[in-house]
């Protein structure tokens, strides 16, 4: 069986907690990053297949993230989901020029998740 | 409520709109009535029942039937119609129609989102659709037309590129744009009723909505969807709902799951 990857960064535990349970429920396997300094370590040990990330984080920021991991040689693989309370229209386009492949306005719920995941293609229709 | 309450109402369901109102859903009902019973004034909903039951008021009717509906939906729901629509239909509609303009219908738009979708695709497709958009709910009507959703709403099926192009925040809430908005018509209808104009339709969306009818209601609605499709016209209906052995009116796409295409009079009558 071959599980596809998904990592989790958010420095709310319980956010990465509800998120870690949808996520699963899709058949992937989960880890998580409490901010995007770990979140970028670890995507230079190994390359994730989907990565949700929030905005603002202590240590790194959500953007900050995304554009360090789209230089990575092979960070232009993951699709890349931004999952924050963010709704300005103007921060949104820019997190999606930033190389986001969707953005997820909290609070969000399975059936939301469902349907943007399905939209990049990470998830089956 | 009582059973008897329950069988009353699945009866008016049924003989009003058509709708199968399932045992399973005798819960349901008592949640779903209860506002309308505190805001008309009634100590419960056996007491708001009862007093329908003794005064068939219109209105009051209607409330009722309106919140025994199923009322989900979600921005394009299951994606290949809407897609079959933007990239097959519409580009050939278009081009065949005088001018490039294509009618289209959502027959049962609910709050409103299949028809926005219908009308992003049209607006991809860069065809001159004029789209009506019809409910049994008037409280549903209302929503489609102030165009407004939460963000919940809104993220359910739409991609953020396409949430910001045809939607703008409105404090917590995000609201239809006008170039979307003035190339739809919503009005309320029973899709009981038989057609009382010439309107026509090149494609028609009526999905989800037979799941939830009477058997016994089904030929009146198809009757209908086929009056108002022009020949050759396309009829698009839930991805589990099939027309087995009931109609000659309209035939599978093969490869299209859950379009239809009109059968031409000629071909009817022949068999």
């Amino acid at each position: 069986m071959n599980f596809k990857t998904c990592l989790i960064v958010d420095d709310s535990r319980i956010i990465r907690k509800v998120a870690r349970r949808i996520v699963e429920g899709f058949g992937y396997e989960v880890d998580e990053a409490a901010d995007g300094a770990e979140a970028l370590s670890y995507c230079t040990g190994v390359m994730p297949d989907m990565i949700l990330v929030d905005w603002n984080m202590p240590v790194m920021d959500g953007l900050t993230f995304l554009r360090r991991l789209r230089a990575l040689p092979e960070g232009g693989r993951p699709k890349v989901l931004f999952c924050t309370i963010e709704t300005r229209p103007e921060r949104i386009a820019e997190a999606l020029a930033a190389g986001a492949d969707d953005y997820v306005m909290k609070p969000f719920d399975g059936e939301i998740l469902q349907s943007k995941l399905t939209e990049v293609g990470a998830i089956a229709a | 409520m009582t059973p008897e309450d329950f069988d009353k109402l699945q009866g008016l369901l049924a003989t009003r709109a058509g709708y199968r109102l399932t045992r399973d859903r005798m819960n349901l009902a008592e949640h779903r009535l209860g506002p309308i019973a505190r805001r008309e004034g009634y100590a419960n909903v056996e007491a708001l029942l009862a007093n329908l039951w003794a005064h068939p008021v219109a209105s009051l009717g209607w409330a009722v039937i309106e919140s025994l509906l199923n009322p989900e939906t979600w921005f394009r729901r299951d994606r290949a119609p809407f897609d079959v629509l933007e990239q097959e239909l519409l580009p050939a509609l278009a081009k065949a129609r005088p001018g490039g303009r294509v009618s289209l219908w959502s027959a049962g738009c609910s709050t409103g989102q299949e028809a926005w979708s219908i009308a992003m695709a049209a607006k991809a497709a860069g065809a001159a659709a004029e789209i009506v958009a019809t409910d049994l709910s008037q409280r549903a009507i209302d929503k489609a037309r102030a165009g407004l959703y939460t963000g919940f709403e809104i993220q359910r099926g739409l991609n953020a590129r396409a949430m910001l192009r045809w939607f703008e925040p409105d404090e917590e809430n995000w609201r239809v744009r006008p170039e979307l908005a003035e190339i739809v018509r919503f009005g309320r209808a029973n899709l009981l009723d038989e057609p009382t104009d010439e309107m026509r339709f090149d494609v028609i969306f009526c999905r989800n909505v037979l799941t939830h009818m009477e058997p016994s209601r089904r030929a009146r609605l198809l009757d209908g969807l086929e009056r108002r499709l022009v020949d050759d016209g396309c009829l698009f209906l839930g991805l589990d709902e099939g027309l087995e052995g009931e109609t000659v009116a309209f035939r599978p796409v093969s490869g299209r799951q859950g379009l239809y295409v009109k059968t031409p009079a000629a071909v009817r009558r022949a068999a």
